[in-house]
């Protein structure tokens, strides 16, 4: 079973390397690209988690076209998007 | 990529623009001060008789091609609407032809590439790019610099030099790979390891026996027993190897003067004429023939060596898309009715179709039938390399004039090579007796370069009388019957596998499109050691988006050998990830 699903993994991981052009790439360089594409995937989800949620319930507000109700505003950690709301 | 497999049996003599580059490095770190000064003599001496070609072609007493004269009056009629003598010729066959134009789409494919993969090709190439610049920033290559050539143009700044060390180098070992032996249905490979990712390869001293799928050996006429051989053997021992001579001087035996006979009667036309090199007859041949003021029609995909032909001929080339006969009838019509704009408008001095019969990078074939109607209706003349065709199309092996069964008196220069089918090396030009002589006169090839070496002729003198059956034997034929039916059967399974192949289903040149650079890299490999040779074709001898893996059929194929090959595909085109048509797929297990 543990064989199956690395082999698996494996397989998975040579296709991204075949259809990035990874496959080509010297060790060094290797580690360059998977490091900065981990770290992007990382800062990505680390950004939806802690900002997508907030951000888009104010963006529902924004659009919805009920009346906003007075002091209800939930907390958005930008002043920027909490401003545009309540205009 | 430069895809050297062997040489001598089934040589690819191909992506000469794509090897050159590295080649040109390499030989310029060498013997720069020597190369130099030879290229200069060289150049200085071609070109005066190069002059001199032009004039004696421009006098009314031309040899061979007479000038269109009747160009002007062909521009009149065109004008209103078309020749009235040349439609009528035209009327009869015309729902043939259009019959023809409709079988040749059916039989052949060039599926779209999908989407989401040439996003990918072009995200990877950029990154290969941008990682090479990188990489040369940071380390400088170990290869020479140049010191002391102030004055001079440099040679390492190009855009090709850097793509040969930082996105060519790192799948080096799987190009120009070392053989010692016949390139027949087998082949053995030298196996070498690389440490330093591709900078320099060392041998290991093993040998791998490998599957053949790379040589152009479509007759499987190159091998190391059999009468081909021997009789080249005899003539060895009895000839020497080489004449030391031009045809003209000292270079002409008997054995040419056979071999040129022979050749026109394999071909069927009045005269030919042999020359000890492929590459050289078209790029040399073509000056003698063309000067400025002609203008050449050459299809988009034609050869490196046409190319070079029509860029030292000078003579004004229109390029239309490939085997699109619209496209083609629409710049054929512009230039007769407008004229050569840098005259004024005059009419052009000749007007040249140049074309190929098996085009080798995409394996489509010419669609002759309407081209040679074309070339009738607007009085253009028609040169037809016939490299890749010869001995492989036809059912008497006699190229594409004899696949589509036209008279081969209607191309009026007929150009092929003995490389590829017949298992040899060199080339022919064949036609009227005029254009021969013209040439025998006239061609850089005939005069200047060395003649044929006599065992090589023999070759070839051998395997053509073999195709024609004047050996009293029916191995000819059953050589032509066996490549045809390995090429249907090897398409139509690659086809029933969902891989993408390009070109018509009768062309012996199977191209798979793998699009990635990186997927030509895995494939070859994967293949290697899978105990298969093939030849991987990547930018710059293809588009960007266009890497492909080129099997090369061979009557030497047996069915046990292509079934294993097709397996073998089978199974790493889905590790690979290589199937990307989306066809309708045939159900049914395909027949031998």
């Amino acid at each position: 079973m543990l064989k199956f699903l690395k082999n698996i993994l494996l397989s998975l991981y040579m296709q991204y390397e075949l259809v990035t052009c990874i496959y080509m790439f010297e060790p060094w360089e290797k580690k360059l690209i998977n490091s900065f594409v981990i770290l992007t995937l990382g800062l990505v989800l680390f950004s939806s988690f802690v900002y997508l949620p907030s951000y888009f319930e104010t963006f529902l507000q924004f659009v919805s076209p009920l009346p906003q109700k007075e002091g209800s505003a939930s907390y958005t950690p930008i002043l920027q998007t909490q401003k545009m709301s309540m205009s | 990529m430069g895809n050297l497999y062997g040489d001598n049996g089934g040589v690819v003599q191909e992506h000469q623009q794509n090897s050159d580059f590295v080649n040109y490095c390499n030989k310029m770190q060498g013997n720069l001060v020597a190369d130099m000064s030879n290229c200069g003599s060289g150049d200085l001496r071609a070109r005066k008789n190069g002059f001199k070609a032009n004039e004696t072609e421009a006098k009314p007493v031309n040899g061979c091609l007479k000038n269109c004269s009747t160009n002007s009056t062909t521009c009149q009629q065109a004008k209103g609407k078309v020749c009235p003598n040349s439609s009528q010729a035209l009327l009869t066959p015309a729902k043939k032809l259009k019959e023809l134009a409709e079988e040749h789409t059916t039989k052949t494919s060039f599926e779209e590439v999908p989407l989401h993969t040439a996003c990918l090709t072009y995200l990877g190439f950029y990154l290969l790019m941008i990682l090479g610049y990188i990489n040369q920033l940071l380390f400088v290559p170990k290869v020479a610099k140049e010191e002391n050539r102030d004055g001079y143009v440099t040679l390492y700044d190009a855009f090709e030099s850097f793509y040969s060390r930082y996105v060519y180098r790192r799948v080096r070992d799987c190009w120009n790979r070392p053989i010692c032996s016949v390139p027949g249905d087998e082949v053995t490979l030298k196996d070498r390891v690389t440490k330093d990712y591709g900078w320099s390869f060392q041998f290991t001293g093993t040998e791998t026996r490998c599957l053949n799928l790379g040589s152009y050996n479509y007759l499987g006429f190159a091998d190391a027993k059999g009468p081909c051989a021997e009789k080249s053997e005899k003539t060895a021992r009895e000839m020497g190897l080489a004449m030391t001579s031009s045809r003209v001087e000292l270079g002409t035996t008997q054995l040419h003067l056979d071999l040129e006979q022979l050749t026109a009667r394999y071909l069927g036309v009045e005269d030919a004429i042999v020359f000890g090199m492929g590459f050289a007859t078209n790029a040399l041949n073509l000056p003698s023939l063309i000067s400025p003021g002609c203008l050449v029609l050459s299809d988009e995909k034609n050869h490196a060596s046409i190319i070079l032909g029509l860029r030292l001929s000078g003579a004004t080339t229109k390029v239309f898309k490939h085997n699109n006969m619209r496209d083609l009838e629409r710049v054929l019509r512009h230039n007769v009715v407008h004229g050569n704009p840098k005259a004024g408008g005059k009419p052009w001095k000749k007007i040249l179709i140049l074309v190929e019969g098996v085009f080798s990078m995409e394996g489509s074939i010419v669609r002759l039938p309407e081209i040679i109607a074309l070339k009738k209706k607007y009085k253009a003349y028609l040169y037809l390399d016939e490299a890749h065709s010869i001995g492989a199309m036809g059912p008497n092996g006699g190229g594409a004039v004899d696949y589509f069964g036209v008279d081969p008196n209607d191309v009026d220069i007929l150009m092929g090579t003995f490389t590829k089918s017949f298992g040899s090396a060199g080339g022919y030009i064949a036609g009227s007796k005029r254009l021969i002589d013209y040439l025998r006169t006239n061609s850089h090839a005939h005069c200047y370069a060395s003649s044929m070496s006599p065992p090589i002729a023999q070759q070839i003198y051998t395997s053509m009388s073999m195709i024609m059956g004047l050996d009293g034997t029916d191995t000819g034929r059953q050589k032509i019957n066996q490549l045809a039916r390995n090429t249907r059967y090897f398409r139509r399974r690659l086809a029933q596998m969902g891989v993408i192949t390009y070109g018509h289903e009768d062309s012996p040149v199977v191209p798979m499109l793998v699009y990635l650079f990186s997927k030509i890299g895995a494939v070859v490999r994967t293949l290697t050691t899978r105990h298969i040779a093939v030849v991987g074709v990547g930018f710059p001898a293809t588009p960007i988006m266009e890497g492909r893996i080129r099997y090369c059929l061979s009557a030497a194929h047996t069915k046990e050998q292509l079934d294993y090959a097709l397996d073998v595909i089978d199974e790493i085109s889905d590790t690979l990830g290589l199937k990307y048509s989306r066809k309708p797929r045939e159900p049914n297990p395909i027949e031998y």
